[in-house]
């Protein structure tokens, strides 16, 4: 149904609704027809109009800043550049009242438990099928009905744990339920988040208008799962399953799993062993009894379920069938939400509960009906079609938008498989004022709201998440899509209830420890380091390359050039031709390190090492502080900024960004350094780093300085440079530029934090305190290696490494060096190997044929 | 008959598997003409936990998981069977197929549900245009069932050549369709695609087949194992036919599971960590074993 803003009766307003007005023939939420504020508006558009469209404009721009600072986002799939898109939140609530919520809570809770009896009994006896009651087609023709999961057992008969319900208002203020979600319903996060921003830019309106709070939501969802776990029932190790950090909500999955104190975990942080789900901690295997999931049931299993699944952990549907894990919501749950299931709701409801179903589907047509078939072949035109297993709101095909041709084999494909098509009546929606930052519009909305089982019933979320179309048209259902969001609030009669998640009144333990910590995240956190430092220790040396590039004269590089460019070629650039090839082409070497800065195609240019580094981040934004992630991000933007827009630029161009990717990454290393808490997590990532400036300071002086060079000075002052340790020498030996006391000070003076042996010292730290079987009386074998090699270091005499053989070349220091690096690469492999290296590929053993 | 069931798997990996999980459907089920009377399974290295039990289509179903470090898996199943011979019915004589098809949509009793369930797409077989129209000259207007299916049967084994270098276990019924080649499982996929374009209930059937390669027929799909479908009938139920060979299948076959499609009863599903790359050897050997011979 197209539709016509039309402007209706309006009541002169003064202030911030003066000239609002709902369209045509639509419900307006806020104002009655009248043009007066509904009842249970009046105070919070009282208090809206006092304060004026000025002072919401602040708050407004209050709100951006806290959901841009708290990192609230929302990915879209398969867009470079949606990835981390900001969450949209409008400071003007929904306000519902206290009797229409009545109604609308005791409708929600029995259509959960309506809907948790039809998942027993598809995912058992099927009854329901014999009876008549359930058309086969509905079950047996749909691919998210899980034939593995038939028949698994369930705790406390609970199938269906969390429930969420689209509901929407038409014109006639009739309620209607427009899809129901229940795989692993999202949005019950954004909604916390935006009740936080709002409650603290609108605080006292907040507390006037005695709105509900969503806490005790939570509250029991939290009791849910504890009394889901089937083995540690005193204290049940819960955790919450993501796809990822590429999935569109995985910032609420974060959000929520820190609100409840689960650990966030991926399907690779489980294995299953003797039929039990474990988390892979650094200390070892921890069993685990409950996963919340966030991740579509036919994920979960590349064994029993979908094969071709990354995201699962194989032989999870063994061990729930073994008893020992209870997954929420149940695997196979994602069925229920076929839209195909809602025109046989009502007779359903009046047989599993004997009673009528209070709240309304939008009207809805399975064609597998003849008489439905035949309906909606003739009303094509002003139905929404949709396949069988889709959820409503998903893959839908509106028949107004199809040209005639298209309808007509649209109809044809409906005709050859009725069973497999729904079709939904296209709703109008009632609206509410939205702000545009200078006024109020109307927009339609949908809310979402949440369920959650709770003993022998469902305890709903007092509240939910407001969806508003981001123009005229309908809000999209799906939770991918464009649309604004808003807060909405539930009024009570009394005083709201004050609980707060953890409990108040409940002291909490100290701890100095924090929960589990994933190996995965332990592994992303010592790549975060080693990434960071080596694109530092990249950006270095290409800058005095850089400058290196014309000497006074101009017209050739700089004696100290060629050597540095060996180094670069040893750092995995081989492939770039040596100067001496070409000896003034400045702008074929120009174009060479700019293509090591820049170059997209190479997995080694300093762009795709920043570009590895914020995806590595990305997957543990939960261990970073907001600053050091915003650094991460911002170095990632400026390089593809810089880099793309005319070719490979300019070198002056290039040595500005150079010099303000050194300094992000210094600030990003020092608020690691000040801010990071000395877990493990700490010391994976300061490891990482460690480890990866040994080997390349130690690679770079192998490179420059064991063919000896009469002109060496030059080179001793680039390498000082690279080693930012210019100043100290000259502090200590004035100008005289020696190879001997240069080597000291990157090599084996342990007070420079940028020599070689204080790496060893500080990785000796580390490694001592990585978690390790304490019964063993022996060192671990990465301290054995890394005080081995602090040893020799120690023991190295600078003096003798430096003697120059006939051959014009430093023999030993090459042999203490070459030894160093084959070394450094072992510790990286000991450490990975000890407590990182369940990072495998997980595969499927080839099939049988006959 | 009665038969001696020998059935043996070796994995062999290039690097270390350190965790193995497997889901197995090597134990004959209980059929109509069919009993199992020994079923033992042989495990190299073996696992700490192994658990039975059976799948939503009830063939028997057995798990276990591998988690110490391996480089070889060897899983042998050994079984003894015995099965009853069968005799076609009278193929006339069996309800035309349009009246089987109208018939499985109305039906709500348990045998009907049972049977409506193998109607519909399956993640291996889509039933397609191309495939209905294959079918169509063998289903003509009110034909009986089992004739029209025998004729498809015939026509299956006419037209397509047995050729274990044509497909892989994904290869697709079109491709199958279109060069006319493949495997029994192939075959099996392609009858079971045709007859559910029709509207009808098809099973497949994995299992093995006895070939006596002195005799005068030798039959195909003896050195691993076989596969055909099953088709469903009102009146006699469930029938067998094996386009592979051109048979109804009588008692040289024995059957170990029925499901939907290969996706539902493949003999070995596994998922690994590590082990770089693989090789499989199966040895499958079936020998008739007299009834004294039982202990």
């Amino acid at each position: 149904m197209a539709h016509h803003v039309m402007i209706r009766k309006t009541v002169a307003r003064g202030g911030l609704f003066a000239g609002y007005s709902a369209p045509h023939k639509s419900y307006d939420e806020t104002f009655a027809e009248g043009g007066e504020p509904r009842p249970h508006w009046q105070k919070v558009v009282q208090t809206l109009e006092d304060m004026g469209p000025r002072e919401l404009a602040h708050c407004w721009q209050q709100a951006r800043r806290m959901i841009h600072e708290n990192g609230v986002t929302y990915n879209v799939y398969g867009d470079a550049k949606g990835m981390e898109r900001p969450w949209e939140l409008d400071p003007v609530p929904w306000v519902i009242g206290p009797a229409e919520w009545a109604r609308l809570e005791a409708a929600l809770a029995q259509r959960a438990r309506l809907l948790n009896a039809v998942l027993a009994d598809v995912y058992g006896p099927q009854r329901l099928l014999a009876e008549g009651l359930l058309p086969p087609e509905l079950v047996f023709a749909h691919p998210g009905f899980l034939r593995p999961c038939h028949g698994l057992a369930v705790p406390n008969d609970c199938h269906l744990h969390v429930y969420a319900a689209d509901l929407a208002r038409t014109p006639d203020g009739q309620w209607w339920v427009l899809a129901d979600r229940a795989q692993s319903p999202a949005g019950s996060g954004y909604a916390l988040e935006n009740r936080q921003v709002l409650s603290s830019i609108l605080p006292e309106v907040l507390r006037d208008c005695q709105v509900q709070r969503l806490a005790s939501y939570f509250a029991a969802l939290r009791q849910t799962l504890h009394d889901a776990a089937l083995r540690h029932r005193d204290n049940p190790r819960t955790v919450l399953l993501t796809p990822g950090p590429y999935n569109e909500t995985y910032f609420e999955h974060a959000y929520l799993a820190r609100y409840l104190g689960y650990t966030l975990v991926e399907g690779g942080d489980l294995t299953v062993r003797d039929e039990r789900v474990y988390l892979k901690t650094l200390t070892g295997l921890e069993p685990v009894d409950v996963i919340l999931r966030r991740l579509d049931d036919a994920f979960c299993d590349p064994l029993e379920l979908n094969q071709a699944s990354l995201l699962g952990t194989a032989g999870l549907v063994q061990a729930v069938r073994a008893g020992n894990v209870s997954v929420v919501n149940t695997l196979g749950s994602g069925w229920l939400e076929s839209a195909a299931l809602m025109p046989f709701l009502p007779a359903l409801c009046r047989r599993l509960l004997d009673e009528e179903l209070a709240l309304p589907s939008a009207p809805t047509w399975w064609c597998g009906n003849t008489d439905s078939l035949a309906y909606v072949l003739d009303h094509l035109e002003d139905l929404v079609l949709l396949p069988m297993h889709s959820g409503a709101g998903r893959d839908m095909l509106r028949g107004a938008r199809l040209s005639r041709g298209e309808r007509r084999e649209l109809g044809d494909k409906v005709r050859a498989r009725p069973y497999e098509y729904v079709a939904q009546q296209h709703l109008s929606l009632s609206s509410l004022p939205v702000w545009n930052g200078a006024g109020v519009q109307p927009r339609q909305t949908v809310l979402r709201t949440y369920a959650v089982a709770s003993g022998d019933t469902y305890q709903v979320m007092s509240g939910g998440l407001t969806r508003v179309s981001a123009s005229d048209g309908p809000p999209a259902i799906s939770m991918q899509s464009d649309s604004g969001s808003k807060d909405t609030w539930v009024l009570c009669e009394g005083e709201p209830d004050t609980l707060t998640l953890p409990p108040a009144g409940q002291a909490i333990a100290l701890r100095r420890s924090g929960y589990d910590f994933p190996s995965r995240a332990a592994d992303n956190l010592f790549w975060i380091g080693r990434h960071s430092e080596r694109a530092e220790g990249l950006a270095r040396l290409l800058r005095s390359l850089l400058i290196r590039l014309n000497d006074e004269s101009g017209l050739k590089s700089s004696t100290a050039f060629p050597v540095l460019f060996r180094a670069l070629q040893a750092w995995g650039f081989g492939h770039l031709t040596a100067p001496a090839e070409q000896p003034d082409d400045l702008t074929a070497r120009a174009q060479a390190l700019l293509a090591v800065l820049f170059d997209p195609q190479s997995a080694h240019s300093v762009r795709a090492i920043l570009g590895t580094l914020h995806r590595v981040a990305a997957s543990v934004r939960d261990y970073m502080t907001l600053e050091s992630w915003r650094i991460i991000t911002h170095l990632d933007e400026d390089f593809n900024a810089s880099g793309s827009e005319h070719g490979l630029g300019q070198v002056s161009d290039a040595l500005a960004l150079i010099d303000r990717t050194i300094m992000m990454l210094s600030a990003f290393s020092g608020l690691m350094e000040e801010n990071m808490i000395r877990g493990p997590e700490w010391h994976f990532l300061d490891l990482g780093r460690r480890l990866e400036r040994a080997a390349h300071t130690t690679g770079l002086l192998r490179s420059t300085l064991v063919d000896a060079d009469d002109r060496e000075g030059s080179v001793l002052e680039a390498l000082l440079e690279i080693g930012d340790s210019s100043i100290t020498y000259r502090s200590r030996y004035l100008t005289a530029l020696q190879c001997v006391p240069a080597l000291d000070l990157l090599l084996t003076d342990d007070s420079n934090p940028r020599a070689v042996v204080y790496q060893l010292v500080r990785l000796a730290d580390h490694v001592e305190r990585l978690p390790r079987d304490r019964n063993m009386p022996s060192l671990s074998p990465a301290q054995r290696r890394v005080l081995a090699m602090l040893t020799r270091l120690r023991l190295a005499e600078v003096e003798v490494l430096c003697r120059i053989g006939r051959n014009g070349r430093r023999g030993r220091l090459e042999t203490a060096l070459a030894e160093l690096q084959a070394d450094f690469s072992g510790l990286s492999d000991t450490i990975t190997h000890h407590y990182l290296s369940h990072a495998e590929l997980t595969r499927h053993l080839a099939l049988t044929g006959g | 008959m009665r038969y001696r069931v020998r059935h043996t798997t070796t994995y062999a990996y290039s690097n270390p598997v350190s965790v193995c999980h497997n889901e197995l459907h090597l134990c004959p089920r209980q059929c109509r003409r069919q009993t199992c009377s020994f079923h033992e399974l042989l495990l190299f290295p073996e696992a700490p936990v192994v658990s039975r039990s059976v799948d939503y289509f009830g063939n028997p179903v057995t798990f276990f998981t591998l988690q110490e470090p391996h480089r070889a898996l060897t899983m042998t199943a050994n079984s003894i069977v015995e099965v009853a011979p069968f005799e076609a019915p009278p193929l006339a004589a069996s309800a035309a197929w349009e009246d089987v098809r109208d018939g499985l949509r109305e039906d709500r009793s348990a045998e009907g549900l049972e049977a409506y369930q193998f109607v519909f797409d399956s993640p291996y077989v889509a039933a397609t245009a191309e495939l209905l129209a294959y079918a169509a000259s063998s289903f003509t207007p009110r034909r009986p069932l089992l004739e029209a299916v025998w004729d498809l049967t015939e026509r299956i084994h006419a037209e397509f050549t047995y050729d274990p270098g044509a497909t892989a276990v994904n290869t697709p019924l079109s491709d199958v369709l279109r060069h006319r080649r493949g495997v029994c499982q192939d075959f099996a996929h392609l009858q079971i695609g045709c007859l559910r374009a029709l509207g009808l209930a098809v099973r497949y059937v994995s299992g093995y087949l006895v070939t006596q390669s002195s005799g005068p027929n030798p039959l195909i799909g003896a050195e691993a194992s076989h596969a055909w479908l099953s088709v469903f009938c009102p009146g006699p139920g469930w029938v067998d036919v094996d386009p592979t060979n051109n048979l109804w299948p009588s008692d040289r076959h024995v059957t170990v599971a029925i499901g939907r499609d290969y996706g539902d009863v493949s003999p070995i599903k596994g998922v690994f960590l590590g082990g770089g790359d693989h090789t499989m050897e199966v040895a499958v050997d079936v020998t008739p074993v007299p009834s004294w011979d039982d202990a």
